[in-house]
């Protein structure tokens, strides 16, 4: 089975004049010529299987919306080589969009003024999607993302969460095949995140829809992920497994520990006390030289213990750690 | 091909009842755009009144002139609305193109279908309203080839002053601003061609003759229509080239239009 | 009053910075106004004079009209509905001198920016290139200086008037539009007054709009004289009166309205 994204030593360098604005700027700028190169996009690459569902992080101005918009055929790359589902995307770009679906957390793609129901209906036309398909993928929809109570609201008077399940829905009635979603879950709260993520993953297992996530939450990466890409300064630092991420560069997990009873001390040979609050002892530990099983066997010996917690490190705190001490260039 | 058509009919729709959810502005509108038409007619009948003539033209062929220009441009502004430069730079910042970018559905009939002006209506219908006054003052001897052209010079018209307006959009496209330079041609260009156009400086009236070929497009063709004489002695053939203007300049405007998409495609602003 | 003068050179600096916007507003009323004395030699043909305007009078009169469209803002000004909106009105309503001042202030500014960067420019570009007339005698400039500013502050009662709508309705957009499009045909800017018949004129002159542009131009081209422009100027001063009341009586209803509604 071929990879349904390929993409081979990808480049987007733009040519940044010194930006005169307005028309007597764009006057000027035909006039004299100040480059300033940008390698937004240096030499990636990577392949994605069909059914994958991939993170895609980075710092702002790494160079994720550049290659995002390469991959949905907006833009078109100085060099390289980009082949998704069969087609080169900006070349073939009508034939091409027509089984991708694409959701971008900052706007919407419906029509403002319309009732939810009426924008569907009009990408139905759009897309060509066959009555009984449109009818069956809206009833599954409407239900995984409660749709009913705004469908027919029009699209100006949702809430943001409302808006991003319609931009959801909207975005999977014509089955594509690929899925790329911008900030999903940006500005949302907890509990309407959560339910973005439900529905992220039922289309993914259940549709086998791939989908590539740019986020800056990782906590979606967190939930949602198996995969992981990372890019800086257009250069992907890191593709591979969140696991294998954490373990290299996770840093130090936590115990968190409630005794039964009150313990004068509380020390233990290979974990260190950061923190401590009456009968709530936190400890932590390397990943390499102790195993979480290890220390709870040992303080267990040692200790009544009523309940405990084992604390992955933050993710986020993971990959901060790699721009900031540039691990992943060593 | 019904695709296309059934694409265009649905975007148009969509504007259409957007619009007349907010009934209030919308009627205030097209009161207001049919004034400002009336107005300039009012203005136009006193001042012939005082005057007699201009340039050997009374009221009613110059308002010929007029109800041509007004009528034309009110229906090119309804429709090109989506190529309006006023607009079309900040939509085209907000990330409104790279969505439309996104469907299946070819481009320029997308941005054709993203704008639909009803409250143009007020200008269009007075446009009417004043080209039929202006044909009770007058006395044109119909032929039948004249009532043919008569159409396709209004629809030449609309076609020149949509490839104005597109051109300033592909302007805009590069700037990501309002090109406020473009009035002078698309409001400029109305004022100016609703007046015998001999009346300007040679080198105002060369300019709109062959860079800008508005002159054969109102002009000429009224001078036909009305059996008046040419005082500036181009060919014969002049009052029947409008739709070689007009079509002309549209299909510049679109060629220069596909350029600048592929433009901005590959360096993504 | 310190203030009031800040406000003004600040709105002054700002306008000046707009400079892209400046360029092609000039080129626009260049255009315009060739196109007008166009017009206006051909209507005269042989005439000299038409109810008391030269045709030379009539060429400034296309010159004076495209210098005033800046300084009188005379196609549409939505600043101050605009910030109604975003609700910067509380920040606005509540500072340390009225909401009416605090707008005339900055318009003064706008206004005076206007006038040198377009309208001097214009009438500067007619002189040198065209020929136009010029008023006789220092009372006769006093006189024009007078009525400017008297013409200003109508226009800006006026168009703070259409903005206050904003206070009542979110569709004050619609109404401005509407407000603004009367100005082109009863101040006298599309053609001088003086070629409408005689009764018209007179209607017109129960209105404040004549006295935004006709009365300005007949000044300065020194059409009224004597007593007949001291006749003009004060009328002009009463509606300029009359219409700042009524902004202080209508601002008030606002206000109040604003208040109980709570935005």
């Amino acid at each position: 089975m071929s990879p349904i994204i390929q993409v081979s030593d990808l480049r987007k360098h733009f040519k940044l004049a010194r930006h005169y604005r307005g028309f007597l700027g764009s006057l000027r700028n035909l006039f004299t010529r100040q480059y300033r190169l940008v390698r937004a996009v240096d030499g990636i690459s990577f392949n994605i299987e069909p059914g994958e569902l991939v993170g895609y992080i980075g710092p702002n101005g790494a160079g994720k919306s550049t290659t995002i918009k390469m991959l949905a055929g907006l833009l078109v790359p100085t060099s390289g080589d980009l082949f998704i589902n069969n087609h080169i995307p900006w070349r073939d770009r009508k034939s091409y969009v027509a089984n991708i679906g694409a959701v971008f957390g900052q706007r919407t793609t419906l029509w403002w003024d319309l009732p939810v129901i009426e924008s569907l209906d009009l990408l139905q036309y759009i897309y060509r999607v066959p009555a009984e398909r449109f009818q069956r993928n809206l009833d599954e929809f409407r239900q995984l993302l409660d749709l009913d109570t705004f469908i027919d609201t029009p699209v100006r008077s949702l809430s943001l969460g409302q808006r991003m399940r319609a931009d959801l829905c909207a975005a999977m009635m014509h089955d594509p095949v690929l899925l790329f979603l911008d900030e999903p879950t940006i500005g949302l709260d907890v509990v309407a995140k959560e339910r973005i993520r439900q529905f992220i993953m039922h289309i993914n297992h259940e549709h086998g829809t791939t989908i590539l996530l740019t986020t800056h939450d990782l906590s979606d990466v967190e939930k949602l992920c198996e995969r992981v890409m990372i890019i800086d300064h257009g250069k992907l630092l890191y593709d591979g497994a969140l696991e294998i991420l954490r373990e290299r560069f996770g840093g130090k997990r936590k115990l968190v520990v409630d005794f039964a009873q009150e313990y004068e001390t509380v020390e233990v040979e290979g974990a260190e006390v950061v923190a401590r609050d009456g009968l709530r002892v936190t400890y932590e530990f390397e990943r390499g030289t102790m195993t979480a099983s290890n220390l709870i066997g040992r303080l267990s010996t040692l200790f009544r213990i009523h309940d405990l917690e084992v604390r992955e490190p933050d993710i986020e705190a993971t990959v901060r750690r790699i721009y900031e001490e540039r691990l992943l260039e060593k | 091909m019904s695709y296309v058509i059934g694409i265009y009919r649905r975007l148009i729709s969509v504007q259409i009842r957007s619009q007349m959810q907010y009934r209030f502005p919308f009627l205030v509108d097209l009161v207001a755009t049919g004034f400002i038409t009336i107005s300039g007619f009012v203005t136009l009948a006193f001042v012939m009144q005082r005057f007699g003539s201009i340039a050997g033209w009374k009221l009613g062929e110059v308002a010929f002139l007029y109800g041509m220009v007004e009528t034309s441009f009110g229906l090119m502004d309804m429709i090109f609305s989506g190529f309006d430069p006023g607009n079309f730079g900040r939509q085209t910042r907000l990330g409104r193109f790279d969505q439309l970018l996104l469907r299946p559905v070819d481009i320029t009939l997308q941005v054709l279908g993203s704008e639909f002006v009803i409250r143009r209506l007020g200008r269009i219908a007075q446009g009417v309203v004043i080209l039929i006054l202006a044909l009770t003052m007058i006395h044109i001897h119909w032929t039948f080839v004249k009532v043919l052209y008569l159409p396709v010079v209004l629809s030449s018209l609309i076609a020149f002053f949509g490839g104005l307006n597109i051109i300033g959009a592909t302007i805009s496209f590069w700037t990501l601003e309002s090109i406020e330079i473009v009035n002078i041609f698309t409001y400029g260009g109305t004022e100016m061609m609703s007046y015998p156009m001999q009346i300007y400086p040679h080198w105002l009236r060369d300019f709109f003759s062959y860079v800008l070929p508005a002159i054969f497009l109102n002009y000429y063709p009224s001078l036909y229509f009305l059996g008046k004489p040419d005082p500036l002695h181009f060919p014969t053939i002049a009052p029947f080239l409008a739709p070689v203007a007009g079509f002309g300049v549209l299909g510049i405007a679109l060629a220069f239009w596909k350029f600048g998409i592929r433009h901005y495609q590959s360096t993504g602003t | 009053m310190r203030l009031f003068i800040e406000l003004v050179k600040r709105s002054f600096q700002r306008q000046l910075t707009y400079r892209a916007a400046t360029f092609a507003g000039l080129a626009t009323n260049f255009f315009f106004g060739m196109l007008r004395v166009a017009v206006m030699i051909a209507l005269y043909g042989a005439r000299s004079d038409v109810n008391g305007l030269s045709l030379r009078g009539a060429i400034t009169f296309t010159g004076l009209t495209q210098a005033l469209i800046g300084f009188l803002s005379l196609f549409g000004w939505y600043d101050m509905m605009n910030s109604i909106y975003t609700g910067a009105v509380a920040c606005d309503l509540l500072k340390p001198m009225g909401y009416f001042t605090f707008w005339l202030a900055q318009d003064f500014g706008r206004a005076l920016a206007q006038f040198v960067l377009r309208g001097f420019i214009i009438m500067a570009a007619y002189a040198v290139l065209i020929g136009i007339v010029f008023p006789q005698g220092i009372e006769q400039w006093a006189a024009v200086i007078v009525t400017m500013l008297l013409a200003w502050l109508i226009s800006f009662a006026w168009r703070f008037l259409v903005n206050l709508s904003g206070f009542w309705t979110p569709d004050a957009r619609a109404i401005g539009r509407f407000g603004f499009v009367l100005l082109y045909f009863v101040t006298g800017f599309l053609m001088p007054l003086r070629f409408f018949p005689d009764w018209f004129v007179r209607l017109c002159y129960y209105t404040p709009f004549p006295h935004m542009v006709n009365t300005v131009v007949e000044v300065y081209l020194g059409v009224l004289k004597g007593p007949q422009l001291v006749w003009a100027l004060v009328k002009q001063a009463s509606w300029a009166v009359l219409l700042v009341l009524v902004c202080q009586l209508t601002l008030r209803a606002g206000v109040r309205r604003l208040v109980i509604q709570g935005g």
